[in-house]
């Protein structure tokens, strides 16, 4: 077997790797956590408005706590603007995938 | 001149480190009113509906217990717990829980 061929198999065997690594995210739920990303998604992020202090790391909470922290961002129960207008955006099963993806033991 | 500056820098810093909460004061505190629903470190709730609150963001827990106390957090139990807790006991149980171990993490 020529070096090249045997070179060539060895990249495509590690690209399979990376990929089995990394589950696949579906698409509906990649475009809902883009909205969480431009927040929650940069390290030690602040918010500006209406007052300034961390946003809270979701990574490992608790997915039924989070799914009731947007539900009560969409009945207005909790009262941050953005929060507000990005749950409100959101359904009860987008709630609970994006709860599901944060949630639970360290990614 | 070195020495000054670092002396300046220091100053500065302590100044951003925020009105301190002290966290042994916060732990006894949490013992009371917080330990039985989150856990004495607040890492190992008693209901999967309540928050961990072990390695959260300081200035987070201040806010979320401020806006609980004010109402401009919904919840029925915090409101009753909040509105028992001075400012000074918020700071420091923020530092108590900000500074213990969980499993929560910074995740994109």
């Amino acid at each position: 077997m020529p070096a090249r061929t045997v070179l060539a198999a060895a990249l495509l065997a590690l690209c399979g790797a990376a990929q089995a690594q990394q589950p696949a995210v579906p698409s509906h739920l990649q475009n809902n956590l883009s909205m969480c990303i431009g927040c929650h998604g940069i390290a030690g992020y602040k918010t500006a408005y209406p007052h300034v202090y961390h946003v809270p790391k979701l990574g490992g909470q608790n997915p039924a706590y989070l799914v009731n922290a947007l539900k009560a961002y969409r009945s207005g129960e909790r009262n941050h603007p953005s929060m507000r207008g990005i749950a409100a955006s959101l359904s009860d099963k987008d709630m609970e995938e994006l709860a599901a993806y944060y949630g639970g033991p360290g990614k | 001149m070195n020495r000054f500056l670092a002396v300046a820098a220091a100053l500065a810093l302590a100044g951003t480190a925020h009105a301190a909460g002290n966290a042994e004061n916060g732990k006894a505190k949490a013992a009371q009113v917080c330990a039985a629903c989150h856990g004495a470190e607040g890492n190992k709730p008693t209901a999967p509906e309540n928050p961990i609150l072990a390695g959260q963001h300081q200035d987070y827990l201040v806010k979320a217990l401020k806006d609980y106390k004010a109402g401009k957090r919904s919840n029925a139990i915090m409101k009753g717990f909040a509105a028992t807790l001075s400012n000074q006991d918020m700071e420091n149980l923020a530092a108590w829980f900000a500074s213990q171990k969980s499993n929560l993490h910074f995740q994109r």
